[in-house]
Formats: structure tokens, C-alpha cells, sequence
């Protein structure tokens, strides 16, 4: 049994569509990438899981099932008591992530002690312990520092600690690294996927970089236009890529092996906001296989490695 | 080719106030010691991580950080001392494009009035404006019907083609481009790209291309130079310096390139860095990566290594990959 499934959900501003029919699963100490670029739904599917979608979203159809329990039947304090303890989840912005006016080891504390898991002076040492273990110098120091004293990078260090101490058996990650430098990103990078495997930790990588999901995941699934257009284990989908979209994304990006200052394979138009989707397949105005038969909505097929397209490259299972 | 900027041994410092009550003064030394020269039609990146000063320096060019010491030379001529009618005539030839389209952009203002707007400034006729503003908008890809449209209509590439444009209003020679397609999605990144090498091709543009993704900085530069805490460890052609890094902290900075290719992830060879880039109020004694630095030596904390040359054009400051330098200089 899969660890998350996430089946047809679909998320929705009143009348406006956002997420429409999600289906991905998580198995445990999994890396599943989520990739796409803005306005494709990828975190609002990861917000869902975790029951926080902002006032004014609703999750219109679809279940959430982890560990076999539907998170969508359950009520606030079921679900809290599920975060920061099954299930964790760490962001972008790590200085604004955390609490300006909390000691840092407070705060890798804090999920232990609200779960009431360890007592608070237990708690505190193994807050040290994880800073420890995540690569903070000096850790006991460290964690009498407010976050405004310590670099982005260690910031997000204290935020993957905080998600990890209680030792989650499913790890959101939304974009950890994009605020980053590559040489922390490098760092972050690797400390996750050590960490992941040390405690059969699963991971959800929400991210638009190619680049670390070609690094951690081992499975993708690239969403465009609030739909899941192709997933499959992460070498097949960049080996040989069946959706035109993920095909042409990977073609866009510069690589160090090419000959420099020529052209790069650019996709036409922009991308689309969730006002202006076509009917039928959502990529094809920009897409160069787009027929006739695109205004209609294709489905998912395939077993390990899906697509869903009318057109896919290496023709349709 | 002729020279165009030339950049000597600038230093810009800021004074900042710490302790307690602010009552004690110390000194960030954002830019020190850089020089950096670009030629026409030239391509020259800086890359380095957040507070490593390149984009101070690209603000020391255009006149928006304080120099505290050194020249900045266009066109032969030396940017402190120049009167008002000559400054004029720079700010033409010397534009830039920001990271941000969004808040380089009046939100009020149409897309032809913010396109206008440096033809205004200069003194252009009317007429002579609008005929202006379609072709610049033709230029850069834009459908003239979108001259009436404000920026909140547009998407984050059709933006950053309306700040291009604007920036090529008075026909620049040399264009700042800070970070300038990292804010936009993935697959509108390739257009702008080669949007700025057409518009190179086409106009003999020269660009100081401040970027910390190293893929497109590969792709787009002629010459790149690595900055760390305020100083270039390593300069020379972009070929040269992506194939064979000399300065450890270039070859740390490449290999941590996240590849788009799976099949590399168990082979490759990574340097992973310890620790975090020093505060540039405290920087270390000695060389400015001794602290991070794989292969230091106890010897690299006593002075800075000086930028020697390791082959025709290219430069590194490492006193343990370029150890005759020692002896040489200081």
C-alpha cells in the first residue's frame, strides 16, 4: 500500500479551476518530484495535503489517502495532530518560514513538545542534537540565536531539523533550495536525501528545477495547467520523455556540454493563467504536435511511465 | 575591438553602524579591489553567490552605490569626474535591465508610456516617440497592440521584453543585465535569452551579465569572472574557466551545478562546501576562502594572493594552484 494517493483531487477558487484531477502516489522513502512551472498547481496539490489551503480555495473532488486513512475526512484536530509529527512540510522562504522573536532550538523543539512526545528539557537536546545532525556549528550556541542571527542557509537547516525531528514518515518540500546559493544548495541537497534514506523517510519535492529533480527524485510527475501531463521513474521521463511539454522543457534548458551562444530551443507564448486554459489538452496553443483532436481531453494511459496526450512521442501505449 | 568600460581596482565600502546602541562603526567591504574591463560587443558575466558584491558593482557602474576608491572608465573617460552634459550622455549609452520585471515596471503607466519614457527624458519629438516605441516594441517581440496595456495584463516574459525595450530606447552600447531572466518560469527563460543574443547580433551590444546560474551564464558569456566576498578569485574566457577551473572555489561552484541528467547523479564527482560564505564585515584574513576552502593551507590566512595570470587571459588568486605567484608580489 502507497504511503500518500492522491486520487482526482481538484481544488478550485469558487467558479476557477486550479487543480483538476490529480492522481500520484508516494511510496515510503520515496522521492516523488512535483514539477511545473507557476500557475501549474503543484503547491496547492502539496497546501492540500496537508489541509492548509488558503480561505477562498476549496478542495472540490478527489481524496488524499495516507497510510490508508482518507486526510480529507478528517477534522482539524485529527489533522494536527498528524502534522509535525507523520507528516512535515518545509518552504521556500526560510527566514519568513520561522519565528522571528523564537530562539531557533525553541523551534525544532516545538513539535515534540506540543505532541507531547518528550519533556520540554528532553526536547531541547535533541533540538540540539538534530541542528547537530543537520550541520549547524556550534549547535547549542545556535540554538539560543533567533533566526535573524543565522544565514538563509542555516535557516533552512533549522527548518528541515524542525521537520525532521519527529522523525516524519512523509517530508513536503516546497522548492527548499530556490532561495538558496548552489553551493548550499548542494549541501541542503545532499543532507536530505541522507536523511531520507537513514529514516525511511518518503519525500514530495515540489520544485521547478530540473536540475534537482534529475538530482533526488526517483520518480516524477510534471504538472502543467493544474493537470498531471506525464509521471514516471525519473530516468525514463528524462531519457525519453513522452509529453511534448516535458520533452521541449528539457530541451529549453542550457547545458553545459552544448555549443555556447547558439540559439535555445524555446516553446512558444506564455504561460497561461488559470483565466485563459484551452478546452481539451491545456498546453496545446503552445504545443507543435497540437491537432484537432487536442481540443478534446486526453487521458492518462500507460502503466509505469504515463503520459497524457493525444500526440505523446514514441507513439501511445 | 575598443574598450568600453574599463574598471580599476574599484573599491565601494559601506560604513554601518553595530553594537548595542549602533555606537561603534564597522565597514562592509562589498566591492574590493575589482578590476574588469569589457570590450564592444562583448559578453562578460560575473557570477558569485549573494553577497559576494556583483551586483554592487554593476550599481557602481550606473552611479547607485557609492565608490570609495578606484576608477570606473567609459569610453576612456572617467565616470567621477565628469561634468553634467557628459553624464547625460552616458546614463544613453549605459542602461540596465533588473531581475524583477514587476517592480521595474509603474504599474499606472502603459507599456508604450514606460517605453517612452527615456525618449521624453532626452527630448524627442512626439512623433518621432511613437514611431519610436513600435519599433522598439517590434524589436523585442511584442505585438504593437499591446502598447495600451499596463503591466498587470502582461505575463512575467512579456514584461521583461517591455524593460528591454525601454532599456534600448536612446541605443545603448552597454546594457547591465542583473539576473535578468531568473525570475521568470523555465520555459520563457530560453525566449529572453535569445532575445539579448539577437539583440546583441543585431545592435553590437555589450552586456555585464550578472547571473548565479552558471548554465546560462556558460551559454551567453564571452568572459566570466568569479567573485567571492567583494573580490574576483578567478577571471578569463567562459570556455576556459567552465573546462578547466583553477580557483576551488570556481570548481566547487561548477560541480554544484544540479544537472537536468539522472544518469549522472552516482558518477559524478561533487565538491560539497563546508560552512557558510563569512560575513563581508568580518572577512577572513588572508585569502577570502580560506575558511570554506578544501585544499588551504595554513600559509593562505597570512595575505591576499594576488590575481596571476595562469594562461593567455586567464587570471586566479590562489596562492596553492598558483604557487610561483608567492614569491612574485605581494
Amino acid at each position: 500500500m502507497s504511503l500518500l494517493a492522491i486520487d482526482d483531487l481538484a481544488i478550485g477558487a469558487g467558479e476557477l479551476s486550479l487543480v483538476d484531477g490529480v492522481s500520484l502516489s508516494v511510496e515510503p522513502g520515496e522521492v516523488v518530484a512535483l514539477v511545473g512551472e507557476s500557475g501549474s498547481g503543484k503547491s496547492l496539490t502539496a497546501l492540500s495535503i496537508m489541509g492548509l489551503l488558503a480561505d477562498g480555495l476549496q478542495r472540490q473532488r478527489g481524496s488524499i489517502h495516507f497510510d490508508g486513512g482518507d486526510l480529507t475526512q478528517l477534522d482539524d484536530e485529527q489533522l494536527r495532530s498528524l502534522r509535525g509529527s507523520e507528516l512535515a512540510m518545509i518552504f521556500q522562504e526560510p527566514v519568513s518560514s520561522l519565528n522571528p522573536l523564537a530562539p531557533v532550538g525553541d523551534q525544532v523543539a516545538e513539535s515534540l513538545i506540543v505532541h507531547g512526545r518528550a519533556s520540554v528539557v528532553d526536547a531541547n537536546r535533541q533540538a540540539v542534537d538534530m541542528l547537530r545532525r543537520v550541520g549547524i556549528p556550534e549547535p547549542e550556541r545556535r540554538a539560543r540565536q533567533l533566526p535573524t542571527e543565522l544565514s538563509g542557509g542555516m535557516c533552512q537547516r533549522v527548518m528541515i531539523a524542525a521537520a525532521l525531528i519527529s522523525r516524519p514518515r512523509l517530508l513536503i518540500a516546497d522548492e527548499p533550495t530556490t532561495a538558496l546559493d548552489v553551493t548550499i544548495q548542494a549541501q541542503i541537497l545532499a543532507l536530505m536525501s541522507e536523511l531520507a534514506e537513514e529514516a525511511n523517510t518518503a519525500i514530495l519535492l515540489i520544485t521547478h528545477d530540473m536540475g534537482v529533480v534529475a538530482e533526488l527524485a526517483d520518480k516524477v510527475c510534471v504538472m502543467y495547467g493544474g493537470r498531471v501531463v506525464e509521471q514516471g521513474p525519473v530516468e525514463a521521463l528524462f531519457a525519453t520523455p513522452r509529453h511534448p511539454y516535458t520533452s521541449m522543457l528539457l530541451k529549453t534548458i542550457p547545458r553545459l556540454d552544448e555549443e555556447p551562444k547558439q540559439e535555445l530551443f524555446a516553446i512558444k507564448g506564455n504561460v497561461p493563467s488559470p483565466h485563459d486554459w484551452p478546452a481539451g489538452c491545456r498546453f496545446r496553443t503552445r504545443c507543435d504536435r497540437a491537432t484537432e483532436q487536442c481540443a478534446e481531453r486526453p487521458v492518462m494511459s500507460g502503466q509505469i511511465h504515463r503520459v497524457a496526450c493525444h500526440h505523446a512521442l514514441g507513439g501511445n501505449p | 575591438m575598443s574598450r568600453l568600460l574599463q574598471i580599476n581596482d574599484l573599491k565601494v565600502h559601506f560604513p554601518v553602524r553595530t553594537g548595542r546602541f549602533g555606537g561603534s562603526q564597522s565597514v562592509v567591504k562589498a566591492v574590493d579591489g575589482v578590476t574588469i574591463s569589457i570590450d564592444e560587443n562583448e559578453t562578460v558575466a560575473i557570477v558569485g553567490e549573494s553577497g559576494c558584491g556583483k551586483s554592487t558593482m554593476g550599481n557602481a557602474v550606473l552611479g547607485l552605490a557609492p565608490v570609495t576608491a578606484g576608477r570606473i572608465e567609459f569610453q576612456g573617460q572617467d565616470l567621477a569626474s565628469m561634468d553634467a552634459a557628459g553624464r547625460r550622455q552616458v546614463w544613453r549609452d549605459l542602461q540596465v535591465v533588473f531581475q524583477d520585471p514587476v517592480s521595474a515596471l509603474n504599474p499606472r503607466r502603459t507599456i508604450a508610456e514606460s517605453i517612452a519614457e527615456p525618449l521624453q527624458i532626452h527630448g524627442y519629438e512626439r512623433v518621432q516617440i511613437k514611431a519610436r516605441v513600435d519599433e522598439l516594441m517590434d524589436l523585442v517581440g511584442l505585438n504593437p497592440d499591446q502598447r495600451d496595456r499596463r503591466p498587470g495584463a502582461l505575463s512575467g516574459g512579456q514584461r521583461q521584453r517591455v524593460v528591454i525595450a525601454r532599456a534600448l530606447a536612446l541605443s545603448p552600447k552597454l546594457i547591465i543585465c542583473d539576473e535578468p531572466v531568473s525570475a521568470l518560469d523555465v520555459s520563457i527563460q530560453s525566449q529572453i535569452l535569445n532575445l539579448l543574443m539577437r539583440l546583441q547580433r543585431e545592435l553590437g551590444l555589450s552586456y555585464l551579465f550578472i547571473a548565479h546560474d552558471l548554465s546560462v551564464v556558460r551559454h551567453i558569456a564571452d568572459r566570466v569572472a568569479v567573485m567571492y566576498l567583494g573580490m574576483v578569485v578567478e577571471e578569463g574566457p567562459a570556455a576556459t574557466v567552465f573546462a578547466n577551473p583553477v580557483h576551488p572555489y570556481t570548481e566547487a561552484l561548477l560541480s554544484a551545478i544540479p544537472l537536468p541528467d539522472p544518469s549522472l547523479r552516482h558518477t559524478r564527482k561533487r565538491i560539497v562546501l563546508e560552512g557558510d560564505l563569512p560575513s563581508p564585515m568580518n572577512p577572513p584574513a588572508g585569502c577570502p576562502f580560506v575558511t570554506r576552502c578544501p585544499i588551504a593551507e595554513p600559509a593562505c590566512g597570512d595575505a591576499r594572493p594576488p590575481l596571476e595570470q595562469v594562461s593567455s587571459m586567464h587570471f586566479v588568486r590562489c596562492r596553492v594552484r598558483v604557487p610561483e605567484a608567492v614569491s612574485e608580489r605581494t
